[in-house]
């Protein structure tokens, strides 16, 4: 029988050592960008969307939501950029996020039947959605926001998020045109008053 | 290759490890790299020039789908983190050198400018650094390459610093502006943190161990997880012994020279785990300092919009992410602390806009709003130099077990009273330049929510080996074949970033250990 000391050096010896996939000599700069391999993303267009966490009827209320948040206007807003898909994946996989959503939803609806004696929140007028958010809003801003606040502030910052890194949000709204392949660093100035 | 014993056996294969092997190999050495992760294509590996929207969950993962995890924290993978790194590339000073002489606080290093200048000179033609002269004290000037323009947001913050008396400059970065015979210039896609797909921003491959190959001195073995330095009875390192990633099967390399680094806490996790009856604290550890003295470096941040810029027309200048740099002046300064800061300064479009959130309302003003100060972003990213506290240390975690049955291990960092006082110091001297400038702050961080990056200390270097772990050439005190090439080494961390440092202990490293085979001290 071997020793171990000796089975590991035999195994040592099997070890491989690994050659470069390219050879030094090779100019870089001859290299072509390889389009990216997009990795599954928006839904088809057309196909329905199976939210993995809301239910349909809270969906419904999370796209309003997202809309009063980031409306469309010249461009697409936040429902029509898909972020309510966004948001149900990301709260699909955040258990804390899940209770916030949840009282937040239910509380949504009962503040708009305390506040107006109407229906739920997706009953109320256009003012009256608008007028809860702006209370939620100003509590939002507060250090430590809870409750309803801190609802508000999860459901602003995935809207945000989710929005501004969508087609639409990044490309269409904001303009991005980076990631581009430029010879040279442009020279900028600062502009003039 | 049974009876193969190589000159040199090297953990890890980063900005230490890379460049020890590389300047190794060139001058004829036989060097053995291991590296526990597998060989990275820049070319074919990246995520590159992903956008967020081509990922569901929005977040652009480093790397492409089917290649092996790599992650800032814990790099595996030939290359190791300097595939990830930011490049930005400067010289410590005297004063980085001898802080405590200078001001009392933490520890000197057993070298001083003088003894690393020629191998920053040296480092900095090999991997190409651009940059400008800027004649400044406490951030010595190297050889450069010319720096890619200011931005608009960099030009309006100088021009408020300057009126502060305080001076910001043009970045320094190991990332080429003009092309050499092996590697292109730098496209500007603004996307360096994800890994650059042209290797313009130095990497350890394409720029060190690659065209080291052609010397045939040198063998990488990837996949490869060190569980262990060997140390003989007669107390010499006599190679390492590894466990492959994918299959489980041990193996050992022998050689007549061990040089660990693979990132400082996994290099003083290595010593300690490599306990013997020699040295039953854990490796070349008698002076009880191995672990001891982590200092990472700590981060504040405010971000926040140019008024000037709000509204203006969307320009490309996403360009190598942050152009500027605010280098330390508070030597100049009274203050109330020890130590520095500096600051990464960042403006203009970027891919990720998580200060989107943050911008106060809701509604279409809320999305004018963000429209708007989409050019006019402006982020201070500030580093401040930790002095060593007996509460931040790095050490087994002797419960728990990773996926190599090795022990894991954990790095702790406490930030103490001089460290308050510098991170209220460079948030106020940020904010102070951007309300200057004509600017509204957005975001101010929060000392009492740490972050902290650029993993040194633990395995420090002195004169003293009661006190110190290694020697200025990195050499162990206990253990004379023994070398630690990394981060760790840092008696102290200056505030700069500290690659470059790294390299050019390296190379000095190199020197010192070529120089003593020669002699036939390792036999």
């Amino acid at each position: 029988m071997t020793s171990r000391r000796e089975a590991l050096k035999i195994i040592g010896a099997v070890g491989v050592t690994c050659a470069f996939p390219f050879s030094a000599n090779e100019l870089y700069g001859q290299h072509v960008h390889e389009p990216m391999q997009a990795e599954p993303q928006d839904a088809e267009p057309g196909a329905p969307f199976v939210p993995r966490f809301f239910t349909p009827a809270q969906l419904l209320v999370v796209s309003r939501l997202t809309d009063l948040i980031i409306p469309p206007t010249d461009t697409p807003g936040a429902a029509a950029a898909g972020v309510p898909q966004y948001i149900d994946l990301v709260v699909n996989e955040d258990p804390k996020l899940q209770t916030t959503f949840r009282e937040g939803l239910e509380s949504l609806d009962k503040s708009g039947q305390s506040r107006f004696g109407g229906g739920d929140f997706l009953q109320l007028t256009e003012a009256q959605q608008v007028e809860i958010l702006t209370s939620l809003n100003e509590a939002a801003a507060q250090k430590k926001p809870e409750g309803d606040a801190n609802f508000f502030h999860a459901i602003k910052g995935l809207t945000a998020d989710g929005y501004y890194t969508s087609r639409v949000g990044l490309l269409q709204e904001l303009g991005y045109n980076g990631d581009a392949v430029l010879a040279a660093f442009p020279v900028f100035t600062i502009p003039e008053h | 290759m049974p009876n193969t014993v190589f000159d040199v056996c090297i953990v890890g294969s980063g900005a230490g490890g890379g460049t020890l092997a590389a300047h190794l190999a060139q001058r004829g050495v036989q060097v053995a790299v291991v590296e526990g992760g597998p060989p990275v294509n820049t070319r074919t590996d990246f995520n590159t020039h992903a956008l967020p929207f081509n990922f569901a969950n929005r977040h652009i993962p480093t790397m492409r789908a089917g290649k092996y995890g790599m992650a800032s924290e814990r790099a595996r993978g030939v290359g190791g983190k300097t595939m990830l790194w930011n490049a930005v590339a400067l010289r410590f000073s005297h004063r980085d050198f001898k802080g405590y002489t200078i001001d009392g606080a933490g520890a000197d290093w057993p070298l001083d400018y003088a003894d690393m200048a020629p191998y920053y000179d040296r480092i900095e033609r090999e991997v190409g650094v651009c940059g400008n002269r800027d004649g400044l004290e406490d951030l010595p000037d190297g050889i450069y390459m010319d720096a890619p323009p200011l931005k608009s947001g960099d030009l309006l913050l100088q021009r408020g610093a300057k009126e502060l008396g305080i001076r910001i400059i043009q970045t320094r970065k190991a990332t080429l502006t003009r092309a050499t015979a092996t590697r292109p210039a730098c496209h500007y896609c603004g996307n360096c943190m994800g890994g650059c797909d042209v290797a313009a921003k130095y990497n350890s491959v394409d720029a060190h161990m690659a065209p080291a190959m052609k010397t045939g001195k040198l063998a990488i073995f990837p996949n490869s997880v060190v569980r262990e330095v060997v140390v003989s009875k007669e107390n010499r390192a006599t190679g390492v012994r590894f466990i492959h990633r994918e299959t489980g099967a041990e193996g050992e390399i022998r050689a007549r020279c061990v040089a660990v680094a693979c990132a400082c806490i996994q290099s003083v996790g290595l010593l300690l785990m490599s306990e013997s009856s020699l040295y039953p604290q854990g490796l070349a550890n008698s002076s009880g300092q191995l672990g001891r003295n982590f200092i990472p470096h700590f981060n504040s941040g405010v971000e926040g919009f140019l008024t000037e810029l709000i509204g203006r027309a969307v320009v490309n200048d996403e360009g190598y992410i942050d152009h500027a740099y605010l280098p330390s002046y508070m030597h100049a300064h009274k203050r109330d602390y020890a130590r520095s800061f500096g600051v990464q300064i960042y403006t203009g479009i970027r891919r990720t806009t998580g200060w989107a959130r943050e911008v106060p309302g809701f509604g279409a003003d809320y999305k004018q709003r963000v429209k708007q100060r989409f050019p006019a972003y402006a982020s201070f990213q500030c580093f401040g130099e930790m002095i060593p506290n007996a509460q931040s240390f790095i050490q087994l975690d002797k419960t728990e077990k990773d996926e190599f049955g090795l022990h894991k291990v954990k790095a702790i960092a406490v930030q103490q009273e001089n460290e308050r006082k510098i991170y209220d110091a460079m948030n106020k001297a940020s904010v102070d330049i951007l309300l200057k400038a004509g600017g509204e702050v957005l975001s101010v961080s929060n000392f009492e929510k740490p972050i902290f990056n650029h993993q040194l200390g633990g395995c420090r270097m002195g004169s003293d080996p009661r006190t110190s772990v290694l020697n200025s050439y990195c050499r162990s005190h206990d253990v004379p074949n023994l070398y630690v090439v990394d981060g760790s080494v840092f008696p102290s961390s200056s505030e700069k970033n500290p690659t470059l440092t790294i390299m050019a202990l390296a190379a000095r490293a190199a020197d010192n250990i070529g120089d003593r085979l020669q002699k036939g001290e390792m036999a």
